[in-house]
Formats: structure tokens, C-alpha cells, sequence
């Protein structure tokens, strides 16, 4: 009974992140993450059950077929906020495009150090942005879908846990800058902490988190082939 | 908006025979999904253009690029597309559950590699948040001194 196995998987995802998200707007902890908290509820129940991944496939193909046309609505928040993005627009492109660049940098030179698998540091590299554009660039050039969703989540929890800390350790206090740091280090879960702080930090971080996506996309092309040709 | 509060009570006066809140409601029914379709429409359409041109860019991403022009050019409205885009984007992070079960295939990896995993993402993070924030800042600032540029 193949029908009922993919409605069984696809009711257990829905169960799992009714129940996270209710936890996480309950507690409002950055270590509550759904995402996490949600795929560990269902593999172990997968597990427990002894179903394999395999069969958990289907199902998964069904969830997902909408995160690509959800994932164009991007374009709708950063449409809104365009006089914002016209107006700042040096600090942004040079922000962006710095920290996009320094996270793929600094993650691909001490995985190759390292010595990690080829497969795993692909997939490392695109830790920063969302998980859409992370898996997507993760997959292009090789890497798992799977562990760039869990380099992007680890990402996010350890930015929205230390980073606004650490930028004012390090005396960035413009609000613009901060918000820019934000939704460039750790995409969607540092803009959650960055609207914490304010309404001019939280849209910078959203600009520059789908920004940092497509940045990202655009030169992982030139740092793959920068760090593994040689390696 | 038009306010989906059923308990609301409708004055008599207001109410057409054939009963119009069913229909409206049908009517924004209707409208999301071709909101939806456009937004399906411009990923296809951005799929095909990463493949056609075998560009290393993913589709999404060619995507939200194509929807920003489309915008801008005025081609698209935005209310031609906000409730769909809205209403997927509050929920994104259910799509992305489904993505990190994959992650029952590599158990066995976080305890092999895990410390040189963690110092990676420590590093790469902090950089970027110290990279972004620091030259973000200091533009600004150098905006801020010279306010007729």
C-alpha cells in the first residue's frame, strides 16, 4: 500500500512542524529550530517504525514541489523594500558581497585543510544563505541537498545565538550595517533576530538575505573551481 | 483586504440572494491560484533558462531575478502575485523539513568530522558577520560625512 505509506509521511511532516513551530512561537528560542526539531522528530520516527528513507521519497517530492515557486516570491519583499535598497546601495552591494564571498572562502579553505570529502565541502560552502538557494547551488556542483540544509540551520542557530553579541563586541552599531551582517551571516533565522533588535535592522537583513542567496549563487561557480581544481 | 471573519454579521441589506460572500470567497480562491501559477510559471521559466543556457545558476535564483525585473518593468503588479508570494513565504520553513530528513543518510558523519565541521562554520560565520558589518559600517559612515554625493 504505497498511497498510504506517502500520505502517512506527508501527515507525520505536516505533524512535526505544526508542533515545532507551535514550541518555537511558544518559547521563541533560537535553539527551537523547526527546521532541525522537525526532521529529527520524523526521522526518528521513520527509524523507530523501520521504514526506510527511501519510501519517505515520494512524499518528500510532493512537500517540495512548491518551494521553488515559493521560493520567486522572494522577489516580492525585496520589490517592496526596493527604495531602501536604491538608497543604500553601496553599503549593501559591498556587505553583501564581502560577507558572501568571506563565509564560501574561509568555509572551503579549512574544510580542503581539513582534508573533508569532496562532497561534504561542497556542501558546506553555501552555509550562509537560505535553504532553497543552499541546496540548489550544494546540489549543481555536487554536494547533498540533506547536509546543506543542516550547514545552513547550524549557520543561522550559532548567528542569531552569538552574532548580534559579537557585533557589538566588535563596535558595529549602525543599524544598517548590523541588519546587513544579519541576513548575510545567517539568512532567515539572523533576520528574525535582527527584527528583534528593529524595523530598520530586521529589512536590511531581508534584503540581504535573498541578496547573499543570489550572490551566492552567482560566484560559487568561481570558488568551487578555485578550492577543488587544485585539490 | 476584505476581512474572512465568518462570525462577522452581514447586514440584510447587503446580501444579494444568491448568497455573494460565498463567491467572493471563491473568487479569492481562484485569484491565489493564478497567482500561484504565475509565480510556478516564472520557476519553470527560470529552470529552463539555467538549463538552456547550462549556466551553473540554479533556476530559483534565475527566478527571483526574472520576477524582480517583471516588477520593476511593470509588467507584473504586485498585486498580481503578493497573496500566493505571501502566503508560501510564511510558510516557507515547512518546505524546508522535508529537505533535512535527507540527513538520515549521513549519521555517521558528524562523528567523524564533526570538530573540524564545527570549527568551519564558527569561522566562516563569525567572518562574515565581522566582514559585512565592519565594511557596511564604514560606508555608511563615509556617507553620512560627505551627504551631497
Amino acid at each position: 500500500m504505497p498511497q498510504l505509506l506517502i500520505a502517512f509521511t506527508i501527515l507525520l511532516t505536516v505533524g512535526a512542524y505544526l508542533l515545532t513551530k507551535s514550541l518555537y512561537l511558544k518559547y521563541r528560542h533560537p535553539l527551537l529550530n523547526i527546521v532541525l526539531l522537525g526532521a529529527g522528530l520524523i526521522i526518528a520516527t521513520l527509524v523507530a517504525l523501520h521504514i526506510p528513507y527511501s519510501a519517505y521519497l515520494p512524499g518528500r517530492r510532493i512537500m517540495t514541489s512548491l518551494l521553488g515557486p515559493a521560493t520567486v516570491g522572494l522577489a516580492v519583499p525585496l520589490y517592496r523594500q526596493r527604495s531602501l535598497l536604491r538608497r543604500y546601495a553601496p553599503a549593501i552591494v559591498a556587505g553583501v558581497g564581502i560577507g558572501s564571498l568571506a563565509s564560501m572562502l574561509v568555509a572551503g579553505l579549512i574544510a580542503l585543510a581539513a582534508g573533508l570529502p569532496k562532497e561534504v565541502l561542497l556542501s558546506l560552502l553555501p552555509k550562509s544563505v537560505t535553504i532553497p538557494f543552499a541546496v540548489e547551488v550544494a546540489r549543481i556542483h555536487g554536494g547533498s541537498p540533506g547536509l546543506a540544509s543542516a550547514f545552513v540551520v547550524a549557520t543561522g542557530t550559532l548567528g542569531s545565538v552569538f552574532g548580534g553579541t559579537l557585533l557589538t563586541w566588535a563596535g558595529i552599531k549602525d543599524p544598517v550595517a548590523r541588519g546587513l551582517a544579519m541576513g548575510t551571516g545567517a539568512h532567515g533565522q539572523g533576520t528574525a533576530m535582527a527584527f528583534m533588535e528593529g524595523e530598520r535592522q530586521g529589512s536590511m537583513a531581508g534584503l540581504a538575505m535573498t541578496l547573499a542567496g543570489l550572490t551566492t549563487a552567482t560566484i560559487a561557480p568561481l570558488v568551487v573551481r578555485l578550492l577543488v581544481r587544485q585539490g | 483586504m476584505i476581512p474572512s471573519s465568518p462570525q462577522t454579521p452581514v447586514p440584510q441589506e447587503q446580501r444579494p440572494p444568491a448568497g455573494p460572500p460565498k463567491n467572493t470567497r471563491l473568487k479569492q480562491k481562484l485569484r491565489f491560484l493564478g497567482q500561484l501559477t504565475v509565480l510556478t510559471a516564472i520557476y519553470l521559466v527560470g529552470n529552463q533558462v539555467a538549463s538552456l543556457t547550462s549556466l551553473p545558476i540554479p533556476g530559483n535564483v534565475i527566478g527571483v531575478m526574472l520576477l524582480y525585473a517583471l516588477l520593476n518593468l511593470g509588467i507584473l503588479r504586485l498585486d498580481q502575485v503578493q497573496d500566493a508570494a505571501d502566503f508560501l513565504l510564511r510558510h516557507l520553513v515547512f518546505f524546508f523539513i522535508p529537505v533535512a530528513v535527507d540527513l538520515m543518510n549521513w549519521g555517521g558523519l558528524f562523528w567523524k568530522y564533526g570538530l573540524m565541521l564545527a570549527l568551519a562554520i564558527v569561522a566562516s560565520t563569525a567572518t562574515t558577520y565581522l566582514g559585512t558589518g565592519w565594511l557596511a559600517q564604514r560606508l555608511r559612515s563615509r556617507e553620512e560625512s560627505c551627504p551631497n554625493s
